[in-house]
């Protein structure tokens, strides 16, 4: 466990009281969320340490929810009088009459040891971090003279939240956060090419000892950015695609993952809200999503509810399992918490989320999957993917090869690749046993709000995709 | 600082932390107070589903000592933790590297007249709660009413009223308002597995001025129903006309590849390309901070400096990069009032219109896909490529014929610029960024 000293000094009688002014019209649950967060970040450009930042979130919100409605202040100024009259703001939502008393509090304990660190970012010195940020950025610069332009940006947080509701229950959770990218600019012959890599999670500064150094972490920047100067076109139209292991969870991210948060099944609108338990894809296709996984960057030890989450089965062997809950959808829809409620921060009302999403690993020889293919691409980086509720995906590769023949060829540059959830689940083909995650850097957004994710599979092989080249 | 008699206003306060900040020992220190209100309503179903009411201050600031920069933000303004702050970023300052370019930009002679930008309506704010839920609620019910829609996402009112204020250790003081309100629908059409999605919002800084729940039910309704029942095309090269959305989405683009910012990081195709050619002599671009009413208009940016008005591309010629003060001295250009925090950020960007209606780019288009929508990421300043999936509506022999889905665009934004064949007169400011109606020559379209 790491600490914090917690700036919220409200004492149990203040927050019954509270709680008591946010029921007070009725309603049958009602919930004090409150943050405090302890942000760094460094800049290094242009061979300099170009500028730092600290900053400082503090505040809380209470909401209250009356059948289907959620009633939301929030506030940064702590003065009782000023939370209170947001406890009131909230209770506006409803005026069915005062019903329910609250019970004597007790805490919920949250998932142990999820953050095993040794040395925490935010007690560590600002030198410590600027060197690892050179570090980087010089192991990126002195991979070639082609490298024309190379940034590096070190973040650090640590957050404590802490939930106490109408049901008695407090819990209190001290998440820490650090990412250390690299992007890299290589020109030759007057072409511009972009690399990118990264790491962090939730961990401390050994993380870049022990898993993956500041050195690493500059020079795949550098390796991306001088192989897309040598990348052809990609092709256009259908044909056969290889997903490479880790980065390619994203694909699992937009098409699946977002169609199983509770609130679009609730809503009816998600094309999954009436298959629970029926077969969409191919009984090669596992998939999960775990936030107890220790050190991950979406993971954590209670959600911004209060509750501790547990990895759970989304998709079974093709046969859609289970969405994931926050308290609203769980009670609405009569389901069990999953603890995938989650916010951005204490301005946010919280929703359902995913964590660390993955497809579980397959039979299938990597190898043998890029072998079985004669014409296709094999997509390896992405910068990103969407969704829409009617299934209609898309993601967009930064980095792949053609395959001719059964072997990887010439390197391609940006494409996109479009489908429908169903239609591309169900022609999943081979799935390897090589399961990986991808960069620990990810930010996934939902209704505006910005969450860690991190999402991750095996080789996949996908018998036919949409790519969207220029020849 | 003085305890007695303080000044307990924003701009008081503002002006107690830069002394502060220069008592720490900070050659210059700048610093901006936000101040904002807001209320939203989701409705969905014909019920209320969320109500959020909030206000928020929040902090940022500059420090520089021996051209060495640091930066805060902070949402917790107590006395003591902004004191904390200061003094660390002064001593941070010193750990950072020393910059001959960083620094405040001088104090501005001119001065812009505030009221005269109608960035507030006062009517905003004595708008009572159930009015607000009503229009929303409205929005909604005549949406619903078209038996073609499915389900609702929801319909939601939003209103914002938010103070900017700027200090800075050279004498600036500015303090501005301004009032946001916003009505939009996301609906659904088609059965579960045939599913076709889409919405429309109306925003605006007068409410007045904001469309009325027929007008917007109505456009969110015919936009989700035209995608009704698509069917896939081959992969072609073929015209592409954007609707003014889609064009509000390109020049987004083209911002990222004209900020000074991008420009000095060698992070765009276009930085070494001023004075030159880059679009047909039908593209003319500017940007304009200053035009009365409008969303991107304010009358200084975040370091201080007036808002104005720049030609960013003139008759298809680059001619202005938008600049703060740091990329103009990297770049020796002049600062263009486009600072934002760290950054740069448009005011009011766009694409001057032309004089063809939709209706006639239409008409002239033999076979060709109309954009309506794109999702997903795939822009790359550095290339100037762009690679998105699409949703649109063929048309043939100068008529729409029938939606299509699942296809991909793909294309490079100077060779879209060299290629558009007709600019439409509709432009109409309802995003800060925005355009009118194109018809770009030739891009790919990835279907089957």
């Amino acid at each position: 466990m790491i600490h914090l000293e917690n700036p919220f000094r409200l004492t149990d009688t203040e927050r019954k009281k509270i709680l008591d002014l946010a029921l007070s019209r009725g309603g049958e649950f009602a919930e004090i969320f409150a943050e405090y967060r302890l942000f760094s970040f460094i800049n290094m450009e242009e061979e300099i340490i170009k500028e730092t930042a600290e900053s400082v979130s503090l505040g809380l919100g209470i909401r209250v929810i009356s059948g289907e409605k959620t009633g939301y202040g929030y506030t940064n100024d702590l003065s009782i009088e000023k939370i209170k009259k947001t406890a009131l703001t909230a209770a506006a939502i409803t005026d069915s009459g005062k019903t329910l008393s609250i019970p004597p509090f007790h805490k919920t304990p949250g998932h142990r040891d999820l953050y095993p660190l040794s040395r925490p970012a935010h007690l560590a010195s600002l030198q410590d971090k600027i060197e690892l940020a050179r570090r980087a950025y010089r192991a990126c610069q002195r991979i070639d003279p082609k490298i024309q332009k190379v940034k590096v940006l070190f973040q650090d947080h640590v957050q404590y939240v802490s939930v106490v509701n109408s049901e008695g229950q407090i819990a209190e959770d001290t998440r820490p956060q650090v990412k250390l990218v690299c992007t890299a600019v290589a020109e030759k012959d007057r072409r511009r090419e972009f690399g990118f890599s990264g790491g962090g999670g939730r961990v401390g500064l050994e993380y870049f000892e022990r898993v993956l150094t500041p050195e690493k972490i500059g020079r795949e920047a550098a390796e991306e950015a001088l192989r897309l100067l040598e990348a052809v076109e990609a092709p256009a139209g259908e044909m056969p695609v290889v997903l490479a292991p880790g980065h390619a969870g994203v694909l699992v991210h937009e098409a699946v993952g977002h169609l199983v948060e509770a609130d679009f099944n609730r809503k009816r609108t998600s094309i999954f809200w009436d298959k629970l338990g029926q077969k969409v894809g191919s009984p090669l296709l596992t998939i999960y999503d775990d936030p107890t996984r220790p050190s991950f960057r979406g993971s954590y030890s209670i959600d911004d509810e209060g509750t501790p989450p547990a990895r759970t089965l989304l998709i079974d062997r093709g046969v859609v399992h289970s969405f994931l809950q926050d308290r609203l959808s769980a009670r609405l829809m009569g389901r069990e918490l999953t603890g995938h409620g989650r916010r951005q921060d204490y301005t946010c009302i919280p929703i359902p989320r995913m964590s660390n999403t993955y497809v579980d690993r397959g039979q299938d020889d990597p190898e043998e999957i890029i072998k079985s293919v004669t014409k296709g691409i094999y997509a390896e980086r992405f910068e990103g993917g969407q969704v829409e509720d009617s299934g209609k995906f898309t993601f967009s590769i930064s980095a792949g090869y053609l395959i001719e023949g059964g072997r990887l060829t010439a390197p391609i540059k940006q494409a996109t690749l479009i489908g429908t959830n169903i239609d591309i689940l169900q022609k999943i083909e081979m799935v390897g046993a090589d399961l990986e995650f991808g960069l620990q850097t990810g930010t996934c957004s939902k209704e505006g709000q910005e969450v860690p994710v991190t999402d991750g599979c095996p080789t996949i092989k996908i018998s036919g995709m949409t790519v969207g080249g220029r020849r | 600082m003085k305890e007695k008699g303080r000044d307990n206003s924003l701009l008081g306060l503002a002006e107690r932390f830069v002394e502060f900040g220069k008592t720490c020992g900070a050659d210059e220190v700048e610093i901006s107070l936000v101040e904002g209100r807001e209320f939203s309503v989701d409705v969905r179903l014909g019920q209320v589903e969320n109500l959020v009411e909030a206000g928020s201050l929040h902090l940022s600031l500059r420090v520089i000592k021996d051209q060495k920069t640091a930066y805060v933000t902070s949402s917790d303004l107590a006395e003591e933790t902004v004191r904390r702050l200061v003094r660390n970023a002064v001593v941070r300052a010193g750990l950072a590297s020393r910059d001959e370019h960083s620094g405040l930009p001088p104090l501005a002679s001119e001065d812009i007249d505030i009221p005269s930008l109608r960035l507030v309506d006062p009517e905003i704010s004595r708008l009572d709660p159930s009015q607000k839920i009503r229009l929303a609620l409205e929005t909604e019910r005549i949406a619903l009413e078209d038996s073609r829609i499915t389900n609702s996402h929801g319909a939601s009112f939003i209103s914002n009223e938010v103070t900017a204020v700027l200090a800075n250790s050279h004498g600036f003081l500015g303090s501005y308002d301004q009032t946001f309100c916003s009505l939009s629908v996301g609906l659904q059409a088609g059965g579960t597995d045939d599913k076709v999605e889409d919405h429309w919002a109306s925003v605006k800084r007068h409410f007045r001025d904001l469309e009325t729940p027929e007008s917007v039910a109505k456009k969110a309704v015919e936009r989700t129903v035209r995608q009704l029942h698509p069917r896939k095309i081959r992969t072609q090269a073929v015209p592409v006309i954007f609707e003014p959305g889609m064009t509000n989405w390109l020049l987004g683009f083209l911002f990222a590849c004209v900020s000074g910012v991008a420009v000095y990081q060698k992070a765009t195709f276009l930085a070494e390309r001023l004075g030159t050619r880059i679009g047909g002599g039908n593209i003319t671009v500017v940007d304009d901070g200053l035009m009365p009413g409008r969303l991107g208009s304010r009358p200084f940016d975040s370091e201080g400096l007036p808002c104005r008005k720049t030609t960013v591309v003139e008759n298809g010629v680059l001619r202005h990069f938008l600049c703060n003060s740091y990329a103009g001295r990297k770049l020796s250009l002049p600062s263009t009032g486009n600072a934002d925090g760290t950054g740069v950020s448009p005011n009011n960007f766009f694409l001057l219109p032309g004089t063809a209606t939709p209706q006639e780019i239409i008409a002239s288009t033999e076979k060709g896909l109309l954009l309506t929508r794109t999702i997903g990421h795939g822009l790359n300043p550095v290339t100037g490529d762009l690679s998105r999936g699409a949703f649109g509506l063929w048309v043939e022999g100068g008529q729409v014929a029938y939606p299509v889905s699942e296809v991909t665009i793909a294309g490079n934004l100077e060779q879209i610029l060299n290629q558009i064949e007709a600019v439409g007169n509709d432009l109409d400011f309802r995003a800060p960024v925005c355009g009118p109606t194109i018809k770009v020559g030739e891009l790919t379209v990835a279907g089957e």
